[in-house]
């Protein structure tokens, strides 16, 4: 492949050859559809409760109740409804806290890896100072001191992952800023802001995007392990950690209640690593190039 | 019967769906001690000819004709594993970067004893005492000592000097040295060649040298082939092949050599660049066709095969490529530099930096570092003057400390009579105008997300008023000019250029805000001789025409003779000795000027 | 050389300790900023507003932030840690009693995840350049997505409910009792000379462990095979091919040694989220740990375990991260000085 070619891609087009890219988009868009319709598509009410109909398996099971394609929970709610509806809260914190964490985070990476010294000094002592906690236990005491709510879990996971990015993309710009363009372009007289925007955030912006497709995922997880433990939303508010947990209890009677919401997690976070995965290696492949 | 002998090879490869011969024809002989050079810029195959030898062909590249015998087997039907024996063995090799070439986490005593216990040496203590000879035969002080050493805390001549004492070892028949110095100072280059020469002359090894260097093969071997796009062009007798070099890219190769001694006249250089893998399938003839000065139309088609024109010469190609090469080499006289004995344009007085503190991972404090101590330079308006010093003596930091890039703890920077000692921030207006850097390395130096019109006119950027586009784009038309390089190259990407051509690049950046002072550190140490030739003769023009001033970073005193009226000579952040070129060079006053001229080869 | 191992140590001692104080810092604040209010929850409801404002003053709520942050940090440093609001014993003794099952836990978690991780690292390696790559590389995608607490859930499924092979709640059968000697149950087994008990203390650990280290697994997996593709690409690499070592003890001697360092950083970070990781699966394995002991408290609201769950977490990173740089200190001759 002549470096010709490489150059002046397109590089969106570029990253739709790649298999993983399309796969972990397309998934990603299913997803997003669910939530945006899901009062549409979804069969019931998802807090609509049958105890008549409770525990019933899916419809390939041996006690499926015809109209709850995917079965019902100890309280007769439709998982299948359940499920749709907790696209919305999986997906809206995903892109909330991913952008947050992406925001605040590579903001601390560019003026640290930028201007070194002191300001890297103090900025990676407070990296290595989060790092100090475990992130499922410094986002359960983030909860707690602000307590439940969706807005509160976006912020809370935002507080505890916004390290992630920090440390990545600071030893990234600090690669960067090695390069002589940077050095160039102060020659030429930009100011340090514009560096940074101009010459520095470009060539990392691969490696942010990257980032942030998995940053959705872990997102994904942290609010499911928030719901589980009951931390997260509103009990008026279906999410796939509560399923689990409501589930966890009734497994003997019907192991497809857990199974279900466990799937619809796993599949969505590998959607999103999949998307990352797939623009990390297409963007490899353009620095390869170079 | 030579001891290893290339005979009609081929090496093949696929690139962009079409076969490629990386080697064509090639044809080469060793004997039992001999030193044979293959002399080549880099992408002509030469180290090619090495891994073939080794048995350690790139994937997908394979020899496709042709035979290879050492010691009367052709190593090319031989199976892997009996091949995979000789190595280290019966052939040895002696790499390029001696510094990564020891593995970092293992003590030298260890890859020594690995190395001894694979040679069949029984005995752990045996095998220490040979390690200990080997070291000591290498004329490395306390080699029990080094032993217990780990390869980071051994310099680069140390490690090469141990790596030689690991290929001399067993003895072997045939020791494969590929560009064993380059990446060495210029005086230790020349101790590690001495000891090559000294180790191979004291035993019957045969050893093929492999460099981009034709005056250091010259120097050293007894025989040389240069290699040109994967095909021998001409071999024969050092001193005769460098004397009257016959072929045309031979005789392009030495008059593109600026060269330490003689008359300084303007070099040959030969147009455009060496093509790269892929364009060789668009060579089916003469591959050096396009770019030979005395070419005919039956060139491009014409396959030429190697002929011997006089005992122990051969030469490729047609009789009358020899006869128009020696009419058309002409050498024009070197335009001199008007020098003005006016003001200086730059002056430099008592400049000093140290870098201080700082903490390794572990947070152990590091020693400072004195840079750059007292340098005092001045320049005139128009002239070149050189600034050599091996790696670590503090010219680059010199460099970065007249860009502002770097602080200055003393000393002063005035430049046409305005002080820009201050930080950067204050200074910028005026640094911006007056002077600028050409980088050393132009893939480093041009941001390669941004297209080579807009590089070039970087400054007009941030302009009170901002530049409109058609004003930059007149602009970056006249820069590409100034700089030789083709109109169409305004929109491309850095990456869709040449080497060459990225440098030329670099070098209109530069010019952009018309400045008083050009600051070029290392520009052409990256190059290709011949590419190096059109820069230097650039730089030349460019002086001619604007009468701007420079000051020439450079390890390469051959280079720094042909552009600079006068030179400093820097050592461990000082200036040891400064004054007239020629002066300096024919009379050095410091030892450690002597020392460097004396290792020029 | 030993002398100058002890002293990074030191250093690093040195440096965690401001850390630590500084982790002591948010912990105060986060849980300062509590809506509810742990007086009034720690009262019958009966309680008249004398007794409240009584017992305001007994926990020192009345005094500003930082004298307030001064005397509890003082009282820590005593190995007071306050008493539990819901329990009414001290934290101190709570957490005494929960971690060593924590410790036990995540050591074989992180024993799972290295004797798992690096033999498929080296697997993915060896697997460069052929067809089955991308299935395998796909696979460990998908093992990337899956945390530790879904295979917690997934292996009980599997292992507990549809196969019932192993068991999956609590540490031992409940009809089975281990005096008490260092808290440790695989140690106080073998101490009173159980060895039923010490195998079903294992049977019982092993799907949590198992969970534990499947979550890590495929990053150590990952990151050992890039470093090897790395590493071969090197110059002493290709010097050992040519000095005819066999390929195997190329790869075994000279990458694998050098790949390993990076891999080693990475496993320092993740044992230490690997330890934080027991919190939610010993919360599904019923495992009478520090995790679920700090779940509870989450639930209930209840401050000073809270607090002190928190600040041994944070304690027990530190102490892995320590002992992995350690390590990397020892096996890396590349931080040694220049002599």
């Amino acid at each position: 492949m002549s470096a010709a070619a490489v150059a002046g891609e397109n590089p969106l087009r570029r990253a739709l050859r790649s298999g993983r890219v399309v796969v972990g988009g397309s998934i990603l868009l299913i997803l997003l559809f669910c939530a945006v319709a899901a009062p549409l598509i979804a069969p019931y009410d998802p807090n609509e409760q049958d105890l008549l109909n409770a525990l019933k398996g899916p419809f390939w099971s041996d006690n499926a109740e015809p109209g709850f394609w995917l079965g019902t929970d100890n309280l007769g709610r439709d998982t299948l409804s359940r499920l749709i509806y907790g696209t919305r809260v999986a997906l809206f914190v995903a892109v909330c806290a991913a952008v947050g964490t992406m925001l605040f985070g590579t903001m601390l990476a560019l003026l640290a890896g930028y201007f070194g010294g002191v300001v890297d000094w103090i900025i990676s002592r407070a990296v290595d100072l989060w790092m100090s906690f475990p992130p499922v236990v410094l986002s359960l005491i983030l909860i707690v001191g602000f307590g439940v709510g969706i807005g509160n879990v976006i912020l809370a996971i935002i507080l505890v992952d916004w390290t992630r990015f920090c440390r990545v993309v600071r030893s990234e710009v600090l690669v960067i800023r090695r390069q002589n363009y940077v050095d160039a372009a102060r020659l030429s007289g930009f100011s340090h802001l514009r560096t940074m925007v101009r010459e520095v955030l470009p060539a990392a912006a691969p490696l942010i995007i990257t980032l942030m497709s998995l940053e959705m995922g872990i997102a994904v997880i942290v609010e499911a392990i928030l719901s589980f433990v009951g931390m997260s939303v509103e009990a008026s508010i279906p999410a796939w950690g509560v399923m689990i947990a409501d589930a966890r209890n009734y497994m003997y009677q019907s192991a497809w209640g857990l199974v279900l919401p466990i799937l619809a997690i796993v599949t969505t976070v590998l959607a999103f690593n999949l998307l990352g995965d797939g623009l990390r290696r297409t963007f490899d492949a353009r620095l390869q190039q170079h | 019967m030579s001891l290893l002998a290339l005979n009609d090879v081929n090496v093949t490869t696929e690139a962009g769906g079409r076969p490629v011969d990386v080697l064509r024809d090639v044809s080469l002989a060793i004997g039992r001690g001999e030193l044979v050079g293959v002399v080549g810029e880099s992408g002509a195959g030469k180290s090619m000819v090495g891994r073939l030898i080794a048995g350690m062909l790139p994937r997908g590249f394979a020899a496709s004709r042709g035979s290879v015998t050492f010691r009367d087997r052709d190593l090319l039907a031989m199976a892997p594993r009996e091949r995979t024996g000789l190595l280290g063995d019966a052939i040895a090799f002696v790499p390029q970067h001696p510094m990564t070439s020891l593995n970092p986490v293992l003590s030298l005593g260890a890859q020594f004893d690995e190395h001894l216990r694979r040679l069949g040496q029984e005995g752990k203590a045996a095998r220490r005492e040979r390690a200990v000879a080997a070291l000591d035969s290498v004329h490395l002080p306390r080699p029990a000592d080094l032993l217990t050493r780990f390869p980071h805390q051994l310099s680069g001549g140390q490690c090469q000097r141990a790596l030689i004492a690991m290929a001399f070892a067993g003895k072997p028949d045939l020791i494969i040295a590929d560009e064993p110095t380059t990446a060495l100072d210029v005086i230790t280059q020349a101790r590690v060649m001495e000891l090559i020469d000294e180790l191979q002359r004291d035993s019957e090894t045969g050893l093929l040298f492999i460099t981009h260097d034709l005056r250091l093969a010259a120097q050293h071997c007894q025989r040389i082939a240069v290699m040109y796009a994967g095909e021998i062009v001409e071999t024969g007798p050092a001193a005769a092949l460098l004397g009257d070099p016959l072929h045309p890219y031979t005789r392009s190769l030495v008059a593109a050599n600026p060269g330490i001694g003689g008359p300084v006249r303007r070099l040959t250089a030969l147009p455009d660049h060496m093509p790269g893998l892929s364009g060789f399938a668009d060579l089916p003839g003469c591959r050096f066709a396009p770019r030979c000065p005395v070419r005919d139309e039956a060139c491009a088609a014409a396959r030429t095969a190697l002929t011997e024109v006089a005992p122990g010469r051969f030469v490729r190609g047609a009789g009358a490529c020899r006869e128009a090469a020696s009419a058309a080499a002409g050498q024009g006289d070197l335009p001199d530099a008007e020098i003005a004995a006016a003001a200086p344009i730059l002056s430099v007085s008592g400049l000093g930096k140290t870098f201080r503190s700082g903490r390794d991972w572990l947070g152990r404090r590091r020693a400072p570092v004195v840079a750059v101590d007292g340098v005092s330079l001045d320049i005139a308006p128009g002239e070149f003057v050189g600034l050599v010093g091996e790696s670590g003596s503090g010219k680059s930091t010199v460099a970065r400390l007249l860009l502002g890039l770097e602080t200055p703890d003393d000393g002063r920077i005035v430049v046409d009579g305005q002080d820009i000692t201050g930080p950067f921030q204050r200074t910028a207006k005026q640094r911006i105008a007056l002077i600028q850097m050409i980088f050393q390395d132009p893939q480093s130096a041009l941001n390669p997300r941004q297209r080579i019109g807009r590089l070039v006119t970087q400054s007009m950027e941030v302009r009170r008023p901002p530049a409109r586009w058609p004003e930059r784009l007149e602009r970056a038309r006249d820069l590409l000019g100034q700089t030789g390089l083709p109109q169409d190259t305004i929109g491309r990407y850095p990456v869709q250029v040449s080497g060459g051509q990225r440098q030329r690049v670099n070098i209109a950046r530069a010019l952009c805000t018309a400045p008083k002072v050009l600051v070029a550190d290392e520009i052409v140490s990256g190059l290709d001789v011949s590419v190096q030739a059109q820069i230097l003769n650039l730089l030349l023009d460019m002086r001619a025409q604007r009468r701007i001033s420079m000051l020439f970073i450079s390890h390469d005193l051959s280079v720094v003779r042909y552009l600079c009226s006068r030179v400093a000579i820097m050592n461990r952040g000082r200036i040891v000795e400064q004054g007239p070129t020629e002066e300096v060079f024919r009379t050095p006053q410091h030892d450690y000027t002597k020392a460097l001229l004396a290792a020029v080869p | 050389m030993s002398g100058e191992i002890l002293g990074i140590v030191l250093r690093r001692i040195a440096v965690a300790i401001p850390l630590m104080l500084l982790v002591s810092i948010l912990v105060f604040i986060v849980l300062r900023l509590i809506p509810a209010d742990p007086v009034a929850m720690s009262m019958p409801p009966n309680a008249t507003n004398e007794d409240i404002e009584a017992l305001r003053r007994e926990m020192g709520l009345h005094l500003p932030v930082m004298h307030q942050y001064a005397i509890w940090l003082g009282h820590i440093l005593e190995g007071d840690l306050g008493r539990s609001i819901a329990f009414g014993q001290p934290v101190f003794k709570l957490i005494g009693q929960s971690l060593p099952a924590t410790i036990e836990l995540a050591a074989f978690g992180a024993l799972f995840a290295t004797a798992i991780g690096l033999p498929g690292g080296i697997l993915l390696f060896r697997l460069r350049g052929r067809p089955s790559e991308q299935a395998v590389d796909v696979g460990s995608t998908l093992m990337m997505s899956i945390p530790e607490f879904l295979w917690a859930l997934f292996l009980i499924l599997v292992f507990g409910v549809a196969f019932n092979l192993l068991p999956f709640a609590g540490r031992l059968p409940p009809d089975m009792t281990i005096p008490k000697v260092t808290g440790f149950l695989l140690l106080d087994c073998l101490l009173t000379g159980d060895f039923t008990a010490f195998l079903e203390a294992i049977r019982h650990m092993l799907l949590p462990a198992l969970a534990l280290a499947l979550g890590t697994v495929p990053l150590i997996m990952r990151l050992l095979r890039s470093s090897l593709l790395d590493v071969i690409g090197e110059d002493y690499v290709t010097m050992a091919r040519l000095r005819g070592v066999p390929e195997r003890r190329v790869v075994n001697r000279h990458a694998l040694r050098n790949a390993l360092l990076p891999t080693l950083s990475l496993m320092g970070v993740q044992f230490g989220f690997l330890f934080g990781g027991t919190l939610l699966v010993e919360v599904i394995y019923s495992y009478p740990g520090l995790g679920n002991l700090m779940v509870e408290a989450v639930r209930n609201t209840d401050l000073p375990i809270i607090q002190g769950a928190a600040l041994v977490f944070a304690l027990a990173v530190l102490t892995i991260n320590l002992a992995v740089d350690v390590v990397y200190i020892v096996v890396n001759p590349k931080l040694r000085r220049a002599r």
